[in-house]
């Protein structure tokens, strides 16, 4: 009983629900005044987002004639529950994560997949063209923010790994990473992995979809995109999923890069946790967002399978070679 | 040991062959008695191949049977014997259950083809000398079932005589195809010529392992994995099975990947593992992960661009086996455990995938990815099946995919590690990569066939029969159910076939008497005989993921109202209902559909030098397929010759 009661607490409080849904909204309140700001303006007050979504909650859910229903309403649904399921993942706190054991960076990794792919697939069943043009551009991001996160991936968990000859080790285990961190001191002072970490800070904004990358969602151009059909409550929650998924890439990169420190009051800590993600929103959201003007779909493509890939190839290569 | 269970592995090869011969004598008369006859074997195979699961698998037994009796004789083996360890028996578990589901469906499926005996006639045959082929103790008849497989798959390729191209892919099946039965009929005969045996178990027994072997050896083994490799459609044989697979019937599609391919994985496993005791000699591992690795890439990339849906799914069938290939090539047990399942799992999702396909052709008569669109208005129940198959095969959690890919990364990641070599890293990076592009094909296919705007010439599409998607919810069923127990997986299956590859002295002594491999100091194996740990554990968080799915879903859905879509459409009538129709005011007359092919456009922009490069090579002549095998026999031959 008490454990259920536990895992009710981590699933629906901390670190799950709740807290990912309150993260989510400050930061991207916070994002929307931060750019707001650079652009001489006043911005929305920080509950914005909040408001939009209570307000799309209440407003009627039309369904396309060339709808495939049932795809169509829980896509949306899906893909909010395996992004809540990452949060429970990440060992924010104390390098504790609320279900450990199997939690690793390729589970992470394809669990992102499967927000986006939920995306995709709903959109693909609003059986719009201005949907189809979103979501195969979103592929495309996904393809081009994949090779460097799974080179920064492999290098983090290179350098992390407990070399255990006999057994097979805990290769991707985030537990590990923290625990190394702990030791040695987290891994963004380790200079060979500072060029991963800065790939890292590159591949957050396309994983979510933020501005000079928004290709997927393009307003201007294809109406946008992925979202083109929905409305009401289904909409609600991919403006939710979205919120969240600027809170679960900061978080992922603080438990990469910036993990391992504790003070040892809980409180505290969370307070430190809350302000590096605001950091970090400001640094891979906010400021790209008001200097850059939107990529191509092509130019995508190719700043993250060169540039970006490269920095993360850096490391890789430096830490394989032990140092 | 149970003489009785003995007889298993020859009823089970027999009643499929039997069951051919007798099939096409009734069938002529009655095509009702034919298909009981060949529904019933399939099932006495599947069931005597279920049979042998307890002793061999759980009890750890192997199980011999001598053909006419002829055991060997002071240590000679000459009569034929039929040799079922943990491994073989992997294989005739896949093999036959593949076979069953492919059975089952064909009676539906084939409906509207004419000359039915021999399509069953020729698909028992295939099956028989498929299941002989992986329960053989003995190297010669290895040889005759390949041969037999490769005539009967060609004709059931060219099964459909009508359609565009039928013959064309058989005749390249069939010229590029008997290169590699020639390599391993050359490989047979020097080895032979060496050995002076073809008794699998006294080949393990006699070959020099430790002394460095002879230079005949050396290109016997080259002959031999260029053979079993071209089974298995390995790089450069790829195109074969594009062009076999787009006209094959959809039940021999997946007779064709999902057990033919599996025939080479077997082989090379045999032949590295267990034959030559070489997979962990560094070179034989880079062959091995090389060619894996270079299939599994080529083919994720040519899958993009294919507009025909069967195609498609072609190339991401030797995509998949280059994973399996792949970390066959590391020699550690965790690499072969996720080798094996990944084998099995690759013939559960695409047999559905091939299934679906065959269905959407059933029912459209046409599977051109440009053409097709909003199938899931009219087929729902194959669109749920589909998107479980694309599920599986893309990787996605948690479905099947995703458990065996998993310990794909970890055990390239692992290798990389302990030899402390960039290679398999890059091996890693590149199966990563792979899977993400798999997911983008179909995503593709998704789109531009089941979803999307419906043609107005197939507006009238009905859903396929219940014969037909019964045999695709057992697969389906598969993919969910091995995605979420990969424990009871590894423990009932991955396990004792990853330890029967380990202890060879086992495998000799069962054929040719206890006492044999000790006598000729056999060594005990290519991989230390380790539990496969380090599964992922899926169920754990698969409740939470339900959960959180239903809390959100109550709160999502239940509140949204009725059935509006409906509604609506019966308020307004068909012409004034725009206002609720997708985005198309304006151009409703214009059929706006973005074609599959254009789809992922920002890719293939940036690739486009490769994909000219691709383009030229995969030029669809027989000649240059034939030069490519070539070439690839030379390359090996020369690898092997100067560095084994």
């Amino acid at each position: 009983m008490n454990i259920l009661l536990y895992n009710l607490f981590y699933l629906l409080v901390f670190p799950g629900l709740l807290f990912c849904i309150l993260m989510g909204v400050l930061l991207s309140g916070l994002d929307r005044i931060l750019v707001a700001r650079m652009q001489r303006r006043v911005g929305p007050p920080l509950l914005q987002n909040w408001y939009d979504f209570l307000k799309c909650m209440g407003k009627e859910t039309i369904i396309p004639r060339h709808a495939r229903r049932t795809v169509y309403l829980f896509a949306p649904v899906v893909g909010f529950g395996a992004l809540i399921t990452i949060s429970l993942f990440l060992p924010v706190l104390n390098g504790k994560a609320a279900f450990s054991g199997n939690s690793d960076l390729v589970v992470i990794l394809y669990l992102l997949t499967l927000v986006s792919v939920c995306g995709m697939v709903g959109a693909s069943a609003s059986g719009s063209p201005f949907a189809g043009v979103g979501l195969s551009r979103e592929m495309v991001a996904m393809i081009s923010y994949e090779l460097p996160f799974v080179l920064v991936m492999l290098s983090v968990s290179l350098k992390t790994v407990a070399l255990n000859p006999m057994g097979a080790p805990l290769t991707f285990s985030l537990t590990e990473i923290w625990n190394y961190q702990a030791a040695h001191g987290p891994l963004i002072c380790h200079w060979s992995l500072i060029p991963a970490a800065l790939a890292m800070l590159f591949v957050i904004p396309c994983e979510v979809g933020m501005h000079p990358f928004d290709v997927a969602e393009a307003e201007t151009e294809i109406c946008e995109g992925m979202l083109a059909e929905y409305s009401g409550k289904p909409l609600a929650v991919y403006k939710l999923t979205h919120m969240v998924k600027m809170y679960v890439m900061c978080a992922l990169f603080y438990v990469l890069f910036l993990g391992g420190l504790s003070t040892g009051m809980a409180a505290v800590d969370v307070v430190i946790f809350v302000l590096v993600c605001a950091l970090l929103t400001f640094l891979t959201m906010s400021l790209p967002h008001a200097v850059c003007a939107r990529f191509k779909v092509e130019q995508v493509f190719q700043f993250y399978w060169t540039w970006v890939a490269a920095l993360a190839l850096v490391s890789l290569v430096l830490v394989f070679f032990g140092l | 040991m149970n003489t009785f269970m003995q007889n298993f592995p020859i009823l089970a090869i027999m009643s499929l062959f039997l069951g051919a011969f007798i099939t096409s004598l009734v069938a002529r008369h009655s095509q009702k008695a034919g298909n009981f006859i060949s529904a019933l074997s399939v099932t006495l195979a599947l069931g005597f191949i279920l049979a042998l699961f307890k002793p061999v698998m759980l009890d750890g037994q192997i199980i011999t049977y001598w053909l006419g009796g002829w055991e060997p004789v002071a240590g000679w083996a000459i009569g034929i014997c039929l040799e079922v360890d943990a491994l073989s028996l992997f294989f005739g578990l896949i093999v036959t259950v593949a076979v069953f589901v492919s059975c089952l469906y064909s009676f539906t499926y084939m409906n509207h083809d004419d000359a039915l005996p021999n399509y069953y006639t020729l698909f028992l045959m295939l099956s028989g000398s498929v299941l002989g082929l992986v329960l053989s103790g003995d190297l010669f008849n290895v040889f005759v079932m390949i041969e037999i497989m490769t005539f009967t798959a060609v004709a059931l390729t060219a099964f459909r005589t009508s359609y565009e191209g039928a013959l064309e892919g058989a005749f390249k099946y069939l010229a590029v195809g008997s290169l590699g039965s020639t390599g391993v009929l050359v490989g047979i005969a020097l080895l032979y010529s060496q050995l002076h045996t073809l008794n699998l178990a006294q080949i393990a027994a006699l070959m020099p392992v430790t002394q460095g072997s002879s230079v005949v050896l050396a290109i016997a083994f080259g002959f031999l994995f260029i053979g079993f490799g071209t089974k298995a459609f390995l790089f450069p044989f790829h195109p074969l099975a594009a062009d076999a697979h787009a006209v094959a019937p959809a039940s021999i599609s997946l007779m064709i990947s999902g057990v033919l391919t599996k025939c080479g994985v077997y082989g090379i496993i045999r032949l590295t593992y267990i034959l030559f005791q070489n997979a962990n000699r560094p070179v034989v591992s880079y062959l091995v992960t090389g060619f894996g690795a270079v299939s599994m890439f080529v083919c994720v990339t040519m899958a993009f661009n294919q507009h025909n849906f069967k195609r498609l799914l072609a190339f991401h069938s030797i995509s998949q086996v280059g994973y399996v290939i792949t970390v066959v090539g590391l020699s550690s047990a965790l690499g072969l455990g996720a080798g094996l399942y990944h084998a099995m799992n690759h013939t559960i999702f695409k047999g559905l995938l091939f299934l679906t396909a065959g269905a959407v052709q059933h029912q459209t008569g046409s599977l051109d990815l440009d053409r097709l669109g909003g199938l899931s208005k009219r087929m729902p129940k194959t669109t749920a099946l589909f998107l479980i198959g694309a599920a599986s095969i893309s990787g996605l959690p948690p479905f099947n995919g995703f458990a065996s890919k998993w310990m794909i990364y970890q055990a390239t990641f692992n290798a990389g590690l302990l030899h402390h070599n960039l290679f398999y890293l890059a091996v890693c990076v590149c199966a990563l990569l792979t899977s993400v592009l798999t997911l983008a094909s179909f995503i593709k296919v998704t789109q531009s066939v089941f979803f999307g705007q419906l043609p107005k010439e197939y507006e009238q599409v009905e859903e396929v029969p219940l014969a037909m998607r019964l045999p695709m919810w057992i697969l389906a069923v598969l993919c969910v159910v091995t995605g979420l127990f990969p424990s009871l997986v590894q423990t009932y299956l991955l396990t004792p076939a990853v330890s029967a590859i380990a202890n060879i002295p086992a495998y000799v002594d069962a054929a040719m008497g206890a006492g044999y491999a000790a006598d000729r100091s056999v060594p005990g194996g290519v991989i230390a005989s380790l539990p496969v740990t380090n599964t992922w554990t899926p169920t754990a968080w698969l409740a939470l993921l339900f959960s959180v799915t239903c809390a959100v879903a109550i709160v999502a859905i239940l509140g949204s109202p009725k059935d509006r879509q409906h509604e609506y459409i019966s308020q307004m009538g068909e012409e004034e209902s725009a206002k609720y129709d997708s985005f198309f005011s304006g151009e409703q007359a214009v059929y706006s559909q973005v074609g599959g092919s254009d789809l992922f456009w920002g890719f293939k922009h940036n690739w486009r030098k490769y994909f000219a490069v691709m383009h030229n090579w995969h030029s669809g002549i027989v000649n240059d397929y034939t030069l490519y095998g070539v070439a690839a026999i030379a390359f090996v031959l020369l690898v092997c010759v100067t560095t084994l």
